[in-house]
């Protein structure tokens, strides 16, 4: 009998605080909008089950306990390596002739970067995070999961959790939060604006594109390296059309056990104690008026644009900057779509400004490296 | 680091990102350019069709281009 008491005195039930409970909801609520809202499943079902189990206690299961996923987490994000891994996928799946075809898009990608630097004045100058801090909640604004990740290890690993949950909740949001920023920033002439034929761009282009751009954006930002280098490496094995094999794997085996490395060691940061601060709560908040000004930025550079342009492109293209491949494209086309009675479909074009985004983020967090690192 | 800091590192990290995309853009448009798409030949079986079909119609007649236009 007193071994069964002394077993059941050292067990985790017996050591279960309120907030792991509440970290418990949380999960829940993370693998509940994975399962049944289809919100970046791959990505929240294990940042979920992360959060669960890195508050069993005595279990060793957090990113900074001594068990398997403090191993991950020092192995893989401390180390820098899993999110430049997934970026090299991010290569391998994206297609740039979109960018290419109407390379004026690359500004668009870089205006909708605009949330990142709001958010992180934001946080420092009005909410009183730290520089280092400041500079990762903005990053959210870039909506680019990986880049979160990797510029939040190295500046603020204690915010590693709600930068990431922020990250990819607001990112699985955009459909929410995008429509109503675009249609109070636009007219119903500048939305149905057919936007111009795209060049054609030869395969030479599209196989030196990967190699321009990463030696270009990695001499000019060399802490951005790490993830541009990997995803125009990926976006290399995909066009250059004599690595079947290396592309396969990059895009799918080696992409989706990073993932599961990834999001359990990302949710398993989420500990009771670290999570439920009023820090998060100001990092949420934060994360959506970064998404918001981003969206706007990319909108009103593009009508800043049209003011210059003999040939205007729609405007409500330039919201889809802020990365979030390819679902803000899909959010842009809809929204156009739904307003001018499927007459105008800007599917293709704003996929432009969206993986110029993807580059965008990264850049950004390069030169936030370079500056407070 | 006073505020004015941060305020001049996300102005200079912004005008950072839109100058390094905008240089990225004139480069790629630069390589469009001078590696232009060369227009794909029609297929040599279509070719064939086109001109057995021209012939029978207007005999003697040679075709010496077939374009595709989308």
């Amino acid at each position: 009998m007193e071994a069964f008491l002394q077993l059941a005195q050292e067990s985790g039930f017996a050591n279960l605080s309120w907030g792991n409970w509440v970290m418990f909801a949380v999960a829940g609520t993370l693998i509940y909008l994975a399962i049944v809202k289809k919100y970046e499943p791959l990505l929240l079902i294990p940042i979920g089950f992360g959060a669960i189990l890195a508050n069993l206690p005595l279990a060793e299961m957090g990113s900074h306990a001594d068990g398997i996923i403090g191993l991950m987490y020092d192995q893989g994000i401390k180390t820098e390596l899993l999110p430049p891994i997934i970026f090299l996928g991010i290569g391998v799946l994206t297609d740039f002739r979109p960018l290419l075809g109407r390379p004026l898009t690359f500004l668009l990608g870089a205006s909708a970067q605009l949330g990142i630097f709001v958010a992180a004045l934001g946080a420092a100058l009005l909410l009183g995070f730290s520089f280092k801090e400041a500079a990762c909640i903005g990053i959210i604004g870039g909506a680019d999961g990986p880049t979160s990740i990797f510029l939040t290890s190295q500046l603020a690993p204690h915010l590693l959790g709600p930068v990431a949950v922020a990250a990819y909740s607001y990112m699985s949001l955009v459909p929410i939060i995008q429509p109503p920023i675009i249609r109070i920033l636009t007219s119903k002439k500048e939305r149905a604006i057919d936007m111009p034929q795209m060049i054609k761009v030869s395969k030479t282009a599209i196989i030196l594109f990967p190699m321009v751009t990463g030696i270009i954006a990695s001499l000019a930002i060399p802490s951005s390296a790490p993830l541009i280098g990997m995803l125009m490496f990926g976006n290399l094995l995909r066009e250059c059309g004599v690595t079947e094999r290396l592309r396969k794997t990059a895009g799918g085996a080696l992409i989706d056990i990073v993932t599961i490395f990834l999001g359990l060691t990302v949710g398993a940061t989420m500990g009771a104690a670290g999570f439920l601060t009023p820090a998060t709560l100001k990092i949420l908040v934060l994360g959506a008026v970064a998404f918001s000004f981003s969206t706007a930025g990319g909108v009103v550079f593009a009508k800043i644009l049209n003011l210059f342009l003999k040939k205007k492109i729609n405007p409500c293209i330039g919201a889809a900057g802020v990365s979030a491949v390819p679902m803000a494209a899909r959010v842009v086309q809809k929204f156009v779509s739904d307003a001018t009675d499927g007459k105008v479909n800007p599917l293709m074009p704003a996929m432009g400004p969206n993986v110029a985004g993807v580059i965008g983020s990264a850049v950004a967090a390069g030169v936030f490296l370079t500056l407070l690192g | 680091m006073g505020s004015m800091d941060l305020v001049y590192i996300c102005t200079s990290a912004f005008a950072a990102v839109f100058f390094l995309l905008m240089v990225l853009a004139i480069v790629m448009r630069v390589i469009i350019v001078v590696f232009p798409q060369r227009e794909a030949e029609a297929d040599a079986a279509v070719l064939a069709a086109v001109a057995t079909v021209a012939a029978s119609i207007y005999p003697g007649t040679k075709i010496t281009k077939v374009e595709e236009i989308k």
